[in-house]
């Protein structure tokens, strides 16, 4: 007991010692305490980053669609690929998938070519979609004004486009859009809808688009078509759910495979992917990338540990007299000891507290300018602070117990 | 009576580019308590280092050391800790003052390591250094105040738990000549009060305050015996 009340007794007066300590060398512990700032904010961004990323992934999928497969006409890269190989993909082949594989909910033919609007005297450029109705449905899109294209739209080859969110701002500020006419690419449209706001996905804006119907962008917009009449660009089917998903993605390479005629072996001339298989392989791409900047950030913080240990031998060099005078004293070597790592630890929480802050700063920063998401959690919060102590009592160690093993009066003698 | 201190023979060696030198060369010597001894000698005569030994800041080669009646070869580094820390109260030449730390924080700091709260740390200290005459000084740092009013303030840290003696090496040495007289005051009206007082000194003047001579040369004791018409001072406080 007596022991247990000489120990709080003692970490106190410890606290209080290093404070004074690292006042008296106010510049140094500044310097030395930098060195672990800048490891404490590095490694807390580099997770929140990382943690950002994966936020993002999830939201760019989920802006996607869920339950989806997208093919593409381009040859499926798991086989050997030869130049030669051309990837095709019609409007015909998924309208026979729309018939033919289970558990689909809609299946959406699509163009896709960068074009020039001018509205008002203003101009912008973007990507536009030549889409089916069925593509609200597949990809959960929404209108925030006017309506979408139907199937009128497509049949008649309608000069009719929606517009999306980064587009109306460009060409027409605050103003509604709903109803004005758009060249784009030289032609006369009429904005019929204005599309809900989906964010971003892996760095792309996702409002920065326009979609008219899918017939008018191949009559209108389309150059020389090199390809058949009836090719299209990519196609999005969507699923009841996951496990009609993955039995759909299948099937839709049977069908494919089967229409095209390909003999097992050879390998298909389009992709099917699914948004499981997109969720998996960048949720595994964003915790690699996540571990190596968590890899790279750690190094600054063991530079900054080596500068806590570096000082710290300096600081118990320089008092060596006076860790002679505290043994004469009545210092046990414990008492010597713990005076040591109590002052590294003191300067490691200073270090890793203000390390935190910029790094919440710097999080926040992240957020309002570059539009990603860098979280940081309490538990992040809090493991930085006992990771910071700990780094002290590490590397705050060899110096301490050094300290501690001082013979009293050559330590007394020493000047 | 079990002496306060007690040495049987005490050896210390210390090698010196490869050649073994006899600091201290078989001293016994015993002191009671209430004594007030002055250790004399030359540089180099071994009064330093057998100081040291009986301050248990040093271990002997070989010989016994007792304090108060504790054969203290068979003490652990703690319990050598804790008899400095209880029983000795140090008083060194260069003061040895905590720089930046006020007067009452340098009494206190025996009591860290005794384990006494703060708040009585704090009442300890500044009721030794009244007795100092230091009472309007509690809160000054060493550099604002005299070499005299600095050796009072560690002697006040070297009474502050009560030790069972004050070893002083060379308290004067440092010190002009009132001053020492001063000082030298303050360790006659200690020991007047009971304190045992052990103090080395190289200087005859100083010695002739003490009550018993004690004379080293080459590592041994060649003269014990009491002080000849020993001077007192005035007593002050």
């Amino acid at each position: 007991m007596a022991s247990f009340r000489h120990n709080i007794a003692s970490w106190g007066v410890n606290i209080a010692i290093a404070f004074t300590a690292l006042g008296t060398n106010l510049m140094r512990s500044i310097l030395t305490t930098l060195g672990v700032m800048i490891g404490v904010f590095s490694v807390i961004l580099a997770v929140a980053i990382g943690a950002g990323a994966q936020v993002s992934v999830t939201d760019s999928i989920s802006a996607l669609g869920s339950n989806m497969a997208i093919i593409v006409p381009e040859p499926d890269s798991e086989g050997p690929r030869r130049q030669t190989d051309r990837g095709r993909l019609t409007e015909r082949d998924i309208r026979a998938i729309e018939k033919q594989v289970t558990g689909i909910t809609g299946a959406a033919s699509q163009l896709r070519t960068s074009v020039q609007m001018v509205a008002g005297g203003r101009n912008a450029t973007t990507l536009a979609s030549g889409v089916t109705p069925a593509y609200a449905v597949v990809s959960n899109l929404n209108v925030d004004d006017g309506r979408f294209i139907n199937d009128g739209d497509v049949n008649s080859g309608a000069r009719v486009m929606l517009i999306g969110q980064t587009v109306a701002t460009k060409l027409f500020g605050d103003f509604d859009p709903v109803g004005e006419t758009v060249r784009v690419n030289n032609v006369p449209f009429t904005v019929i809808g204005l599309l809900e706001s989906k964010g971003s996905s892996f760095g792309n804006d996702n409002d920065d688009t326009i979609l008219i119907p899918l017939k008018t962008m191949r009559q209108r917009l389309i150059e020389n078509a090199q390809s058949g009449p009836d090719d299209i660009h990519l196609a999005f089917i969507g699923f009841d759910d996951e496990e009609a998903l993955t039995n759909g993605q299948k099937e839709i390479k049977a069908l494919l495979r089967d229409r095209y005629r390909i003999p097992k072996g050879k390998i298909s001339p389009f992709t099917v992917r699914t948004t499981t298989e997109i969720a998996e392989v960048t949720g595994q791409v964003t915790g690699i990338f996540q571990a190596v900047l968590v890899a790279i950030a750690s190094i600054s913080l063991l530079v900054g540990g080596i500068g806590i240990m570096n000082i710290m031998l300096v600081s118990v060099t320089e008092r060596t007299r006076e860790i002679g005078l505290r043994m004469a004293l009545g210092a046990k070597r414990s008492d010597i000891r713990n005076q040591f790592l109590v002052e590294a630890a003191v300067l490691c929480i200073i270090g890793g507290g203000i390390g935190l802050l910029l790094a919440k700063g710097a999080a926040l920063a992240f957020e309002a300018y570059a539009d990603f998401p860098a979280p940081i959690s309490l538990p992040v919060a809090i493991g930085a602070i006992i990771f910071s102590a700990l780094i002290g009592l590490a590397f705050g160690g060899y110096p301490a117990v050094r300290a501690s093993r001082l013979s009293p009066i050559e330590a007394l003698r020493s000047e | 009576m079990t002496p306060l201190l007690e040495t049987r023979n005490l050896v210390k060696d210390f090698t010196i580019g490869g050649e073994i030198l006899h600091a201290v060369n078989g001293v016994s010597l015993t002191i009671n308590n209430g004594e007030f001894v002055a250790i004399m000698g030359t540089s180099g005569s071994g009064k330093s280092t057998f100081m040291n030994m009986i301050g248990c800041l040093d271990v002997p080669t070989s010989g016994t050391l007792m304090l108060d009646g504790v054969d203290t070869k068979s003490l652990s580094n703690d319990e050598l800790a804790a008899i400095r820390n209880q029983k000795i109260g140090f008083v060194f030449q260069q003061f040895n003052l905590l720089a930046r730390t006020s007067a009452l924080d340098n009494v206190a700091v025996p009591l860290i390591y005794a384990g006494v709260p703060r708040a009585e740390r704090l009442r300890l200290a500044e009721e030794k250094l009244i007795k100092m005459g230091l009472g309007d000084r509690l809160f000054n740092s060493p550099a604002k105040l005299s070499g005299g009013q600095q050796q009072r303030v560690a002697i006040a840290r070297a009474l502050v738990t009560n030790p069972l003696m004050l070893l002083a090496d060379e308290p004067t040495g440092a010190l002009d000549t009132q001053t020492s007289l001063d000082i030298m005051s303050v360790f006659q009206s200690l020991n007047d009060q009971g304190i045992t007082v052990i103090l080395v000194t190289h200087e005859p003047d100083i010695a002739e305050y003490a009550a018993r001579r004690v004379l080293f040369r080459d590592g041994k004791v060649i003269d014990d015996a009491p002080v000849k018409n020993r001077k007192r001072l005035a007593v002050h406080g």
